[in-house]
């Protein structure tokens, strides 16, 4: 008997043009969390793909507790008792939960649904797992983080032995993702051996024993979680030292540049009042729902507040729409990356002088060349992974997408920069990156609000921040005060 | 800050030749050649001088194509242009018959129809979370309610006095004025698409509107521009209709805005948005014209007429669908 429930060996997986996985392994114990890092495009989905048989590797083994196996499909992976659940959950949203849970083995007598049946052991399962929905709920009416565990019951439902997780709390908030650990204890102390994928070393520490490491499609190495630094594992999966995350130049604070006076919006916050000045990031934080997207939301005139006002450089400015925000010069640069920041189908140059082509354009008819040559520089400028300008935004990796919404914003004589959750969904080498970047902005006097509930990014990048609750500023933290359980504290402030 | 890497980014435009006459339009150029060298062949009376005397009818639909494609690009619809024609030439007719200078008779056209498209305008920037499609199937019902209304019990009214509409429906040596007018129209909204910031923020609003309005684009002014210039095109279709029919009647102007669609989708323009050239549309719109000339001649049924342009539509719906299908295919290979 091996000590190993799942092991895979030498697997080598090619699409057309592409090496996906070049002679990678990888092993897990009975009962482990095992979490899978790299950064995008390592390799790490096509690995998994191939453990739940929807790919099927042209070299290499693999062995569940000891016996090699071969899967012809997902159906097979199933049967041996593999389940994933993906970080977009595939669901049918107008079914019920207990449907979407046994949907492919239904309960069936003779030809019928037993619905009485398959709801008991749907709320079973449920409520094994802490759920606070019903089995009769429908499925669309769900957050995400009640999906996934909807996702979670399915794979429970086909008796998996072994549960892969893709970047579960990627789009969970910090109470939700509490509640996923939770989950995932619980599954362990049932035995279930659990493959653990995320971008967030919070992730690994908090539930993995053992970290595997892919790179370029190749395995690095397996490493115990308590034995290995930061700084290693980051090396290990860039392939180069990053000596300093978090690049924050020392910058001499200038006159005040935006300021916001008792803005309130009914439903979403109460009387906020900060003020960012010249060369100074400030860090925005809070729960996710504290209120800190739909204030900078508000100031760019995207929603409209009750009360309050905005000024800039001492004067009261009128902002209605995003247009007048880029007139007075604050821009924002959304958190959804591919529905607000850019048009995926189009071209990286297209887009990035969308916001400034009327200042290139004479008499209203666009200077193509113009344009083209300023887009080339823009690019150039944040470094963005692409051949062409004419490369369109959809064929980028998430943090090249990111740098080209912020080459949006440079091309422009902007005085503000709020970035909504720039890093989101990027891996370690592009985060580094867009830091310099910001970094470099605030060198040259721009005023920077940056969005984020990552607690590292806010402590290494912000001069200042300014904590949210319930709509509402709870605190504000200089660089020297700011802890991460100062922060936190004040987050949770009032939702105890 | 130079990008440390020292990466650099071509920002060289590819031309290539093959590449100009395979795209759709090359094709559509193709296509129009095809089709009048069959309506040639079928009809010994297609020539020049038929062809341009016929087209005066079939033209004023084409005003209504060309803002049609601003609006499909936009990812929207209006299907009350036909109404507004109906109505504009309704009071078109009956201002002329009321005895009013033909001057003031064009303004009431043109503003008729003017007031159509700011209606339609108004409403969908005010209340933005209302489909296109609907409210101006709403608008459709109440432009043509008002009027039939305003056309009585007869349900069609006939200029008294056409002497004005007689001298718009004239020719210069055998160009009909309408013509040039088609021409220039053609023209401007072509470049105002193809080469303004007016028509690239239109592409943007139509590949992904949200994108748009975070980047500074005047998201609903725009809108409300483009549906009120649709009304202004009714308008003047309006005119020019009235200057060949004499007249107008409940029936005036029906189907308009569904030949203007079929003219722009069949010239490539996606009705899901961000997609297709005006220079498409306007070849697309000529081949249809020519191809009914050339059937009419022949006395073709006219519902028969009607079978062979929904075929041809669905087809021009269908190629490009499987030639990308086929184009996957031989990737994978």
């Amino acid at each position: 008997m091996s000590d190993y429930v799942l092991e895979l060996k030498g697997i080598t997986k090619i699409f057309p043009g592409v090496k996906a996985l070049n002679n990678v392994q990888f092993q897990l114990k009975k009962g482990e969390v095992h979490a899978l890092m790299g950064e995008n495009g390592a390799g790490k989905s096509t690995f998994i793909k191939v453990i739940t048989g929807v790919h099927k590797a042209e070299e290499g083994e693999m062995f569940l507790e000891g016996r090699k196996v071969d899967f012809r499909g997902p159906r097979d992976a199933q049967a041996a008792g593999i389940a994933a659940v993906y970080q977009h959950p595939t669901s049918y949203p107008d079914l019920s939960v207990a449907e979407n849970i046994f949907m492919g083995h239904e309960i069936i007598k003779n030809g019928i649904i037993q619905w009485k049946q398959m709801n008991e052991a749907a709320t079973e399962l449920l409520s094994e797992l802490n759920a606070d929905f019903q089995a009769t709920d429908e499925m669309g009416g769900l957050s995400v983080a009640q999906q996934q565990m909807v996702e979670i019951a399915k794979a429970l439902s086909t008796h998996a032995r072994i549960i892969i997780l893709d970047e579960p709390t990627a789009a969970l908030t910090k109470n939700e993702s509490e509640e996923l650990y939770r989950i995932v204890d619980k599954l362990r102390e049932d035995g279930v051996s659990i493959i653990f994928i995320s971008h967030r070393f919070e992730d690994m520490y908090r539930l993995a024993t053992r970290v595997t490491v892919f790179r370029d499609s190749q395995y690095i190495g397996s490493y115990d979680v308590d034995k290995i630094t930061n700084a290693d594992l980051i090396k290990a999966m860039v392939g180069r030292e990053i000596k300093d995350l978090f690049p924050k130049p020392e910058v001499k604070i200038g006159a005040e540049m935006l300021r916001v006076e008792g803005f309130s919006r009914l439903g979403y916050f109460k009387n906020v009042s900060f003020a960012v000045h010249a060369g100074e990031i400030i860090g925005l934080t809070g729960l996710v729902g504290a209120g800190r997207t739909e204030v900078v939301e508000s100031i760019c005139g995207i929603t409209k507040p009750d009360e309050g006002k905005v000024y800039l450089e001492g004067r009261p400015v009128q902002i209605r729409k995003p247009a007048d925000a880029m007139k007075q010069g604050i821009i924002l640069l959304p958190e959804d990356r591919q529905k607000e920041g850019l048009i995926l189908s189009w071209g990286l140059g297209r887009n990035v002088t969308l916001p400034t082509m009327g200042k290139y354009a004479k008499n209203g008819f666009n200077d193509e060349k113009k344009e083209r040559e300023i887009s080339k520089q823009l690019l150039e400028e944040v470094d963005t992974k692409a051949v062409t300008i004419f490369d369109p935004a959809s064929s980028l990796s998430g943090g090249n997408q990111q740098k080209v919404v912020v080459a949006k914003a440079l091309g422009q004589e902007m005085k503000v920069v709020i970035m909504d959750e720039p890093t989101k969904g990027v891996d370690v080498g592009a985060k580094a990156e867009i830091y310099q970047i910001m970094g470099n902005l605030a060198m040259q006097g721009y005023a920077i609000i940056l969005i984020s509930s990552e607690m590292p990014e806010i402590l290494g990048m912000s001069d200042r921040v300014i904590i949210m609750c319930n709509g509402r500023v709870t605190g504000e933290l200089s660089r020297s005060e700011a802890t991460q359980e100062g922060i936190l504290e004040l987050a949770m402030e009032k939702s105890k | 800050m130079a990008g440390k890497s020292g990466r650099t980014i071509a920002n060289v435009p590819e031309k290539s030749l093959k590449k100009t006459v395979l795209c759709w339009e090359g094709m559509l150029v193709i296509l129009f050649i095809v089709i009048n060298l069959f309506c040639g062949g079928i009809s010994p009376s297609y020539q020049f001088a038929n062809v341009l005397r016929e087209m005066p009818k079939y033209l004023t639909e084409m005003f209504l194509l060309f803002p049609m494609a601003f609006i499909l690009i936009l990812g929207e619809i209006d299907i009350s242009v036909g109404a507004s024609v109906c109505l504009a030439a309704t009071f078109t007719c009956m201002a002329s018959n009321q005895g009013l200078p033909f001057g003031a008779v064009i303004l009431v056209c043109l503003l008729t129809g003017v007031a159509c498209g700011f209606i339609n305008g108004l409403i969908l920037t005010r209340f933005q979370e209302l489909p296109p499609m609907i409210v101006t199937l709403g608008t459709q019902i109440v432009f043509r309610g008002i009027a039939e209304i305003a056309l009585g019990s007869g349900g069609s009214v006939s200029l008294s006095n056409a002497d004005g509409f007689r001298k718009i429906a004239g020719k210069a040596g055998i160009v009909p004025y309408i013509l040039f007018v088609v021409i220039l129209m053609a023209v401007l909204y072509s470049v105002v698409l193809a080469k303004t910031t007016f028509g690239r923020s239109v592409y943007a609003i139509g590949s992904n509107r949200m994108a748009a309005y975070y980047s500074g684009i005047p998201v609903q002014k725009i809108r409300l521009i483009i549906y009120t210039v649709t009304g202004f095109m009714a308008g003047l279709a309006a005119l020019f209709l009235t200057s060949v029919l004499y007249g107008a009647n409940t029936t005036t102007g029906n189907g308009f805005e569904m030949d203007a669609i079929a003219m722009a989708v069949f010239g490539g323009i996606s009705t899901s948005g961000g997609k297709g050239r005006l220079f498409g549309g306007i070849l697309s719109g000529f081949t249809i014209i020519c191809l009914r000339i050339g059937l009419g001649q022949i006395n073709m049924n006219p519902q028969l007429i009607l079978i062979i342009l929904g075929i041809l539509l669905i087809s021009a719906v269908l190629i490009p669908n499987i030639s990308a299908k086929l184009k996957l295919k031989k990737k994978a290979a």
